[in-house]
């Protein structure tokens, strides 16, 4: 029902991903952005505040920031408070080890933020393996400062093969520490496509994380334009790609793109160096394409509707095309996993 | 539950659309397509105009149409309770 309105064009987005920094203090094996150094030519203070006020101006609603790690910007707390004199909701992902209670306690007074501090395993070593040592511990010990504040916090994880086998075990650990769970998918783009086939879930750990998934109501997962609970999801009939739809996002140098995955040149919708967001938003030919995609090789398939062909970053990073489906969708993950059943018995 | 008139709540948002109006609540976050064309502003959710007035001035349809609209909205928590 909902995707009949995204499909006839929103205003702008109802959600930007700001990834605002490349700035980061840890340098994590699948960081979708490579962070570590900051960019060169990052947004100014002045360059950022400008975007604030432009995002007003498009009545966008909520602002996910990310980077890098946005607590490395020495102006993040001036943004932020822009945002929030303006209305505009903030959620920030950041790795916790920059949080400390006086922080927290001037994030909480705005009432518009929420976190998500990142985690990958619910075992020490699963989770420094994968994000660097000390990093499970300065997660918990942030999360620990969150949970009893007002601030709507969250525990991220990104689904590795390395750690789908812990995500029921931080799902109690999430709510023992009394905050909630958001499971993010693994994409190839940043350090991740040299991590790719090392760190990707197999079709097995997939479907079994599908299906532990649909049992576990209150898990978010991490969509492109929200962080919705399957059932959320399924309630708005929003099942389709956001990108350049619903969502944005607005890399460290002010280069503006359909999604936080597809940061590279051939997706570059504009630069707000040059137009304003909502020139961009309203005039792009890539945002445009976006919204013209259909996976049409997709459409027979009988999970269609649920997915409408799933994520074109993946399609892109894995097979250098937007438009021939998701290669690592549920149905393939089947059709895998009966073609090594198939060959192993002809073996 | 007390009554609630056509104020949002704090909590939640409200743009137009061209299909009419996208209401945010930052709680969830939730999203509300509301099909109302023309019919409505977002500045009508500021609360400043009583509803009886502006239902007064719609033809039986729109003002059904909007009556709806905004029982659907108090179940679902976007209007302040008064």
């Amino acid at each position: 029902m909902s995707n009949r309105f995204v499909e006839m064009g929103l205003r702008s987005p109802v959600n930007l991903t700001w990834e605002m920094t490349q700035a980061c203090n840890l340098k994590c094996r699948h960081c979708l952005s490579s962070s570590g150094t900051p960019a060169p030519d990052e947004l100014t203070t002045a360059e950022a505040l400008s975007l604030v006020d432009q995002i007003h101006a498009s009545r966008v609603f909520q602002v996910n920031i990310g980077g890098g790690e946005p607590f490395m910007r020495p102006d993040f707390e001036e943004i932020l408070a822009a945002c929030h004199e303006r209305g505009i909701m903030t959620c920030i992902s950041t790795n916790g080890t920059l949080l400390n209670s006086e922080l927290i306690a001037r994030l909480a007074a705005t009432r518009l933020v929420n976190i998500q501090v990142s985690i990958d395993g619910a075992n020490r070593e699963t989770c420094d393996a994968i994000r660097g040592t000390g990093t499970f511990d300065a997660a918990i010990k942030a999360l620990k400062l969150l949970a009893p504040t007002t601030i709507a916090t969250s525990m991220n994880t990104v689904l590795t093969a390395q750690n789908a086998g812990e995500i029921p075990a931080l799902y109690d650990m999430s709510h023992s520490l009394g905050v909630s769970l958001r499971v993010s998918r693994f994409r190839p783009s940043g350090r991740g496509v040299d991590n790719w086939e090392e760190l990707r879930p197999t079709p097995t750990q997939l479907l079994a994380f599908s299906a532990w998934l649909s049992e576990s109501g209150d898990v978010r997962t991490g969509d492109s334009f929200f962080s919705l609970t399957t059932q959320e999801r399924q309630g708005l009939g929003l099942n389709l790609c956001g990108a350049a739809k619903l969502t944005a996002c607005v890399g460290p140098n002010g280069n503006v793109y359909p999604c936080a995955f597809l940061q590279s040149a051939p997706f570059k919708a504009g630069s707000l160096r040059e137009s304003t967001f909502q020139e961009i938003w309203d005039s792009s030919e890539i945002f445009n394409s976006f919204r013209r995609l259909r996976i049409h090789s997709c459409e027979d398939c009988r999970r269609f509707d649920q997915c409408h062909g799933g994520c074109p970053a993946v399609a892109w990073h894995l097979k250098n095309e937007i438009s021939g489906g998701d290669p690592e969708c549920l149905e393939r993950c089947v059709t895998t996993i009966a073609e090594q059943a198939k060959d192993a018995e002809a073996a | 539950m007390a009554a609630a008139g056509n104020k949002l709540h704090p909590a939640c948002r409200v743009r137009s659309e061209k299909f009419g109006l996208l209401f945010y609540d930052l709680r969830g976050p939730r999203l509300l397509f509301a099909e109302t064309g023309a019919l409505l502003e977002p500045d009508f959710f500021s609360g400043n105009e009583p509803v009886d007035a502006f239902l007064g001035r719609l033809d039986l349809r729109d003002r059904n149409k909007i009556q709806g609209l905004l029982v659907k909205l108090r179940e679902k928590g976007y209007l302040s309770e008064q």
